[in-house]
Formats: structure tokens, sequence, C-alpha cells
């Protein structure tokens, strides 16, 4: 698993075209997913399984070392390891999920009521729809990406 | 006056918050942090100031389809308890940033400390039973950690002990609760069924209540219930074993979470419940805990060998002496509930102040002589002035000396144990002789305290440096407020009457029943009267027997160390027979195999029994037609889930399996449901990617399986597939709470609701606004279930986390 040695330069290249596609299509699925196929749990399962790819093909230190240009760090011996940070995307996540639902009841609402903006004449969109229910995902989302690749490096790891 | 609802909010939510900026905000200000928690608590005390004189409760409905609402109440005792909480809390923090100087975990410390206040807050100004059960357990388990905070040995065994008495207290109380909603169905002055004050709410009619309690044959049990879940978190006697160990705790947690707020929670829900539950009973069950408490944990006070040790036994036995203040009540003469009434406010009071002064010296003490043993100490007065002049005031107001202020509320309690054996006679007389008994033990150990400072100092002490000034301010406080109160009393007997007595009578009537008042007075006593003659000789008894103390002592020891007498003889020979007996083994046995059987064989009997209780029937179905497709995907499905039971090794088995994975997204697509469908697939995805990952841990398991293992597994299967069968069938069935006018029908509900209406403003919020039915239920009309689904998942990660960090560290 740590080792780049066993893979097959088809498969280095491949992920590496193929990685970005499956991102931006998470993304893709996060944004339409109030109206279209989507929404945050699969867009947050999709990415997982993108940097899964990574982890997979190239172990789990290129991550570090070759795009955040620094040190591997070990889980949980180090402060502020890549567990520490996925850590903080699922805080991250529950916070705004909760938080968003509590807005409601500042409006007099209950808690974790949505509502839905309509903006007429955007250029280029027309109709231009934006939901509460978006930061809700977006919540949805952190969590689903934050606790898989929490997973997915400590198991790794081992 | 009516509370003003966003300040009370903010006085319970700003703790929390506060807790929340510690962990950044430590990095930035460092130890000064302990100063921004002062700030904090300071903040919650101005905010329940402005509160003063206010009566009533406020409600915020959270969410309303279920009728929860967050509702707080305030009166007299939510505010003494809130004014406790949130005033003794800013001279803790103060304190702490001198006591904790050196100290390791500072940013844990103070974070748990002040969601520890707003806690505690949260108990004295719920207003709803729920509300307060949850704040209750916050209480435990911030008192967990802070006892736990040296991770030491004894530090953890406190920590566990601590836990195990008041949560499974909390537990009891819990169950009492649900009694009390169960019979406030029925009770129809009774609007919402878990509101316990306010308007509509089971205090406000606490006669049907008790009425409707009697008949049901549930007031005992109720009672019983409700006073394990008091004792258990006030230490009262046989639950009081856990107080001496949560010493181990740092010394400003002990004064502040030990003596002057948490454990005053317990008392605080007997003085609530006392105008519901106050019947004979209740006399008999609360009157005798708490003098039989007061009693035995005084005299183990005196046989302490510690000063943290008798403070932590000497608190149990005043919190003692307000249950027994609070349980005294007569149902033919109300002026005896009053004077019990009267003792058990007043006392929650001069406690706080004496009790919380007399730790943060037993801090003093332990941080500059660097001891806390009895024998070693002695003569501190030279080095240390001003703290033996804060000791001589708390010290005399905890003996119960004239006129400082623990005087005048025993006095309250010789007076109602009086009254009340004067009118009931026969073995009522018992109470006041116990009560004066167990006094004389007070006394002692208050003397035996206060001469520390006193007499002949050990050769081996050396020089004792004065603490800072962030240490002595605080005590000096605390004892200034004992010495008003003290104060009072005389400038009372004089004709001057100060504002405390106008506080403690409302203090009072929050524990009367509805619409007595209560004019409190207190004075030095200027007649010979039998409560005066009952202090007279407690003072001259304790005064002639002092000069025995160690004698008393040693006769004291000798008899607590007998066999079952032993403070926790029970608790270890409970806890000693879990860990040696040879059920545990059998059901964790270290084979993941066998934790997958009990749990899922437990939850599918658990819930297949539920369904049967409820005499729920299988709801037929219909419509369901297999084309050609679909009945190829199910054929390969079943094919594959045959072939998994059969394959050589775990790879071939995650493969196999993951066939069965595919097939059901395919069927998800067959069904037009490609949210699901997509879900499947990347789930199925990602479980294989980390089912490859542990696979070469697992031991090669396969083959040589015994019949009755078959056939045990098999029942299982079966028992899981059933549940999850009748699970679906029945919850997509029927929906509860959807109107009748949406045809009882789940999908209808949803495929109208969903979509944003055909004419529509520019903002919408009564519907989902989507046309994807599916994302719109997760996040809008279930997002609910979702935060608790994402809950869930965060749970997961960090328990996996967890188990392979002490994996690593080689704990497990």
């Amino acid at each position: 698993m740590t080792t780049d040695h066993d893979t097959t330069v088809i498969a280095r290249t491949v992920a590496r075209v193929v990685f970005p596609i499956i991102v931006v299509t998470a993304i893709a699925l996060l944004l339409q997913g109030h109206n279209l196929p989507g929404g945050g749990f699969i867009a947050g399962t999709l990415t997982a399984a993108a940097v899964g790819l990574v982890y997979v093909i190239y172990g789990l230190d290129h991550l570090e070392q070759e795009l955040l240009g620094r040190p591997p760090s070990v889980p949980f011996t180090d402060e502020a390891g890549i567990t520490r940070e996925y850590g903080s995307l699922v805080t991250t996540g529950l916070a705004l999920a909760a938080g968003g639902g509590a807005v409601a009841i500042l409006f007099g609402d209950a808690f974790l009521t949505q509502a839905v903006w309509f903006f007429e004449h955007v250029p280029v969109y027309g109709e231009f729809e934006v939901a509460s229910a978006l930061a809700f995902d977006l919540g949805v989302y952190a969590v689903v990406v934050g606790a898989l690749l929490t997973i997915l490096a400590v198991v790794g790891a081992e | 006056m009516q509370p003003t609802a966003g300040i009370i909010l903010a006085v319970v939510a700003l703790p929390f918050l506060g807790a929340a900026a510690v962990p950044l905000l430590y990095r930035v200000i460092g130890e000064r942090t302990a100063y921004f928690a002062a700030a904090v608590a300071a903040a919650c005390f101005a905010l329940i100031a402005t509160q003063f004189g206010a009566e009533g409760a406020i409600s915020v409905r959270w969410i309303p389809a279920l009728d929860v609402s967050l509702s707080l109440y305030v009166d007299g005792l939510a505010l003494l308890i809130g004014f406790l909480a949130s005033g003794v809390g800013v001279l803790i923090f103060t304190y702490s940033g001198g006591y904790m100087h050196n100290e390791p975990g500072k940013p844990r410390y103070y974070a748990t400390l002040l969601a520890f206040m707003g806690a505690m807050l949260g108990i004295a100004f719920a207003a709803d039973l729920i509300a307060l059960f949850v704040f209750w357990e916050l209480t435990s388990v911030a008192s967990f950690i802070l006892i736990g905070h040296y991770r030491d040995e004894s530090g953890q065994y406190a920590a566990r002990k601590s836990m195990f008495v008041t949560v499974s207290g909390g537990l009891f109380m819990l169950i009492g609760f649900l009694l009390l909603h169960w019979v406030a169905l029925d009770v129809a002055s009774v609007e919402s069924a878990f509101r316990l004050a306010g308007e509509g709410s089971m205090l406000a009619s606490a006669d049907a209540m008790q009425t409707a309690l009697r008949e049901q044959g549930l007031l005992v049990p109720v009672l019983l219930l409700i006073g394990i879940g008091a004792a258990a978190k006030s230490a009262q006697v046989p639950l009081h074993i856990w107080l001496p160990d949560a010493m181990e705790a740092p010394t400003p947690v002990s004064a502040f979470l030990h003596s002057a707020t948490m454990v005053k929670a317990g008392v605080y829900l007997v003085g609530r419940m006392r105008p519901l539950l106050v019947t004979d009973e209740w006399v008999l069950l609360f009157a005798l805990l708490g003098l039989v408490t007061m009693t035995i944990t005084a005299m183990l006070a005196v046989t302490a060998s510690d000063i943290k040790e008798l403070l932590a036994y000497s608190t149990a036995s005043h919190l003692g002496l307000i249950v027994a203040g609070y349980g005294i009540a007569s149902s033919a003469d109300a002026h005896i509930g009053l004077l019990g009434a009267e003792t058990g406010a007043f006392h929650v009071l001069n406690h706080a102040l004496f009790k919380a002064t007399l730790f943060l010296v037993a801090g003093i003490i332990a941080h500059e002589a660097g001891t806390r043993a009895i024998e070693e100490l002695g003569g501190l007065s030279d080095d240390l002035p001003l703290t033996a002049g804060i000791t001589v005031v708390a010290a005399l107001g905890m003996a119960g000396v004239p006129p400082f202020n623990g005087f005048y509320s025993k006095e309250f309690l010789f007076d109602a144990t009086y009254e009340l054996a004067a009118h009931d006679g026969g073995l009522w007389w018992l109470l006041p002789v116990v009560a004066v008994f167990g006094s004389i033990f007070t006394f002692l150990y208050s003397i035996r305290f206060l001469m520390l400072f006193f007499g002949e100092k050990p050769e081996e002490l050396g020089h004792v440096h004065e603490p800072p000034w962030s240490m002595r301010g605080p005590p000096l406080l605390l004892a200034v407020g004992a010495g008003i109160v003290g104060l009072g009393g005389i400038t009372a007997t004089a004709g001057f009457h100060l504002p405390i007595e106008e506080f403690v009578g409302r203090i009072v009537e929050s524990s009367l029943p509805a619409g007595e008042e209560a004019h409190f007075s207190y004075h030095i006593p200027t007649t010979l009267s039998p409560p005066v003659l009952m202090s007279g000789v407690t003072v001259a008894v304790g005064a002639v027997a002092y000069p025995f103390y160690d004698g008393i002592r040693d006769g004291l020891r000798a008899v607590r160390d007998l066999g079952p007498l032993r403070p926790n003889w029970y608790y270890n020979g409970a806890t000693a027979l879990m860990d040696t007996n040879e059920i545990g083994p059998q059901i964790h046995n270290g084979l993941l195999r066998t934790y997958a059987l009990w749990f899922l064989g437990g939850t599918s009997a658990l819930a297949l029994a539920g369904y049967v209780a409820a005499t729920v029937s299988i709801p037929t179905f219909s419509g369901l037609t297999v084309t050609i497709p679909l009945g190829i995907v199910l054929v390969v499905a079943i094919i594959g889930a045959a072939a998994v039971t059969g394959a050589p090794s775990h790879v071939a088995g995650v493969l196999t399996l993951s066939i069965l994975g595919f097939m059901v997204a395919i069927f998800y697509i067959l069904a037009d449901a490609p949210d699901l469908a997509l879900t499947q697939l990347v789930i199925e995805t990602l479980v294989l990617v980390i089912f490859l990952l542990v696979i070469d841990k697992l031991p090669a398991f396969y083959g040589g399986s015994k019949r009755w293992m078959l056939v045990r597994d098999g029942a299982a299967s079966l028992a899981v597939g059933t549940t999850v069968m009748v699970t679906v069938l029945l919850s997509t069935a029927r929906t509860p709470g959807v109107p009748s006018y949406l045809d009882h029908s789940l999908k209808s509900f949803f495929i109208e609701r969903a979509p944003p209406p055909p004419e529509h403003g520019s903002f919408i919020i009564d519907s989902g606004g989507g046309h994807n039915i599916v994302n719109v239920i997760l996040v809008d009309f279930r997002a609910f279930d979702t935060l608790g689904e994402i809950s869930v998942v965060a749970m997961a990660a960090l328990s996996i986390v967890t188990l392979i960090a002490m994996q690593q560290r080689g704990e497990i």
C-alpha cells in the first residue's frame, strides 16, 4: 500500500487523468443535487473514492510528499498530521450542517427548516435557484469526505 | 416580572460557546485563558443579575413536529443555582489562573470547566424534564473528565467510579421522569407532559399530579427513582463513596464541582420536586436519608487523614443536612414544611459560601506547604495570616458556631426536626437526637481543620510562602460573603434586615406548594428555645470532646476498617466480581465473530420483540411485477450471495460479495433510482478497497466449521434477514404523523411537496423547492435524520482512529 513500485505505468497515467474528472464530477453532483441526481452524500463518497485511487496507485505518503510538499506524517504521532486535517473537515461539516439548521431558529422557524430563493433574469442561467439546503449538503459532503478519508488513511497505514 | 427569553438563553449558551473557543484562544493568549473564562462567567453572572426578581417560563420551539421545545424557567431556586454556578465560577477561574500555572492539559481543563458551567446553568434553568436530564448527565461527563485530569492510575479509578455512580443514578432518575411523564399524560391540566415548571406544567398542577400518581400506585416508585438520582449526584449514603475519590481532581475543580455546584444538583432536584411529591413517604425517605448521611459522613470526616478527604466527607454531610431539611414536612402543619424548606434553601447558600472557601484554602495549603496530610500540618497562621483569617470565618460557619453563617441554617434544621417530633411523637424523636449527634462530629472536624492554622508548627514544614493574589482573592471574597450572611443575623436581631432575607425567601418559595409565601427572616436567638438548647449541647459537647479528638478518630477508624463497614466495600466487591466472573469472557472473548453475533442477534431480538409487543401486522404489498431484466439481475444476485458462502479465501469472498452489491446497484437503475444506484456503486467500490486493505490482517479462517456453528450462524443470518425485511415492509407502509388528507401515503406527500409549486414567489419555505425528491428528503424533510447519520459517520471515523491509535500504543 505504501510502496509505489508495484503499480504499472498505465495505472499511474490513468489515475492522473481520471482523478480530476472524478473530482469535477463529484462537485457537479454536489451542486446539481437539488434538482438532478446527486447530492452531498454521493459527491462525498465519490471524492473519497478518487483520493482512495491515489492512495492505491501512488501510496499513502505521495499525497503529502508530492502534492502538499511536506514530510509525510505518520498518523496520530504528529499534532498536525493528515488525519488531523481530515478530522477538522469532519468537525467543520458537522458544524455547518447543524449551524445552518440553527439559523432557521433565529427566524422563528423550526430547527433545520430549509428555504429556497429564486433569482430571475440571471445572465446565462435565466432563472437561478439557491437553496439553503445547499449549506446542509455541503456539511454532509465535508463529513463524508473527512470520515471516509480518515478511515482509508488509518486503515491503510496499518 | 417575566424573564427575558434572550438573556436566559444567552446565559445557558455563552459558556458552551466559550468552551468551543478555548482551544483556539489558548494558542493565542496561553495562560491568560483563565481570565477569559472568568470573563465569560462574569458575563453570565451579570446577565443573571438582570433577571433578579423575575419569575416565569420561556420557551423556544425546537422541533415542533415532535412537540420538542427548549423551555427554561426562572424563579428563586433557579436564580440561586445560577448565581452559584456563575459567581463561584468567576472566582474559580481566577484562582485556576494561579493554581494551574505549571499543570498539564490546560486547554482541555478550561474548555471542560466552561462546558460544565453551562450544563450547571442549564440544570438551574431547565423547565423540561428531558432538558434537565441532558444537562444533568453533561455535568457527570464533565466531572469525569476533570477528575481524571492527571490521567494516573488513581485518577482513572476515581473518574470511572464517579461516572459509574452518578451516571447510573441519572438513569434511575430518567426512568422516574418517564413515569412522571406517563402519569402527566392523563392529567388534564398538564398541557405538555414533559414540562416541569411554568404554565401548564406538572408543578403548576401539583395536587392533580399527586392524586394521579397515587391512583396509579406510582408515587413510591417515582420517589425512589428520583431519590436514587439525587442521592447519587449529591453523594448521599450509601452512594457517597465516589466523592472522596473525586478529590483526585485539581483543587479548583473540587471547590467548584464537588462542593459548590455539581453536587448541589441533587439537592436542587429535591428542592425542585418538593412541591410536586411532598407526602408522608417523602418525609420518611428524605428526612431519614439526609440525617443518616449527615451523621455517617460527619464521622467519616473525622477519620480523614487528608484535608481534601476531610472536606469531601464534610460536603456529603452538609448535603445530607440540606436533603434532610427539604425532606421535613408535615401534611398537618404547614409551618413544619416551611421550616424544612427554609433549612434546605438557606443551607444551599451557606454551604456553598463556606465550603468553596475551605476548598480554596486547602488548595493554598497543598500548593504552598506541599502536603495535604493533616498530621503534617499545623501553626500555619504565622506564615499565612490572611488565609488563617479566612479560615476562621469559614470553618466556624461550618461548625455552626454563632454568629457565623452555618449556625442559622443549622438552627432551622434543629427547629424543623424538633417541631416534627413534637407534632408526630414516637420514633420521630430520633430525628432531633440524630441531628444533634451528627452536628457534634461536624463541630469536631471543623475545629480540627481550623487548628491547621494554630497550635504548634511541625519542624519539617519550613517556611510557607503566601500564594499570589489570584489565589488569595477568591477565597477572601467568598469568606466576606459568608461573613456578611453571618452579620445579617446580628443586624436582624437589632431590627435591620439585609436584602439576603428577601432573596432566600424567594428560594424557599420555590420549594413550597404553589401560592404559599415565605417571609424569611433569621436572627440570633434571644430567648431559650429547644433549638437553641440543641445548638448549645452541640457546641458544648464538641468543645469538651475536642481534646480527645485523636482517640475518637482512632476509634472511628477501627470501626470503619471492619469488613463490610468500609465505605468502598460494596463498590470494590461488585467491580471485582464483574472482572472475575465466568460470563464476561464468554461475551467478549476478543473474536470479532462473537461480537458480531451478540450485536446482530441482540438488535434483531429487540426489534422483533418490539414488533411483537406492538402487535403489528405485516402489510400486504401488491403490484410487483418482475420483468425479464429485473429477473436476471435478481437471479445473478442470489447466485452471487450463494457463492460467497463457498468462497475459498477472503479475497475471493469479498470479490464475490461485491457481485451482490453491483447487482443491487443495477436493480436501482432498473427501478429508476439513479441517486441510489450511484451511491451504491461508489460505496461498493470503497468497501471493496477497505476490505482489501484489512484482509491480510485477518486469519485464514475458512473451512473446518463445526455443524453447530453452521446452524448457529445460519439462524443468526435468518434472524437478521427477517428483521431487516419486516422493518422495511413496516416502515414504508405507514406514515405516522402525515395528515389524513394526504391519503396516509408517504409517496404522495413527498411528490407533492418536494418540487417548487408551479406558481411561486422568489422565496419559498414550505416546500422543498427541488426536483430531486430523494435529495430533498435527505436535506429538508428528513434533515434531522441525516444530521444523525452524519454524526454516526463522524463517530465511526473517530472510533476507528482511536482503536488503531490504541493498538499502536500497545494498549489493546
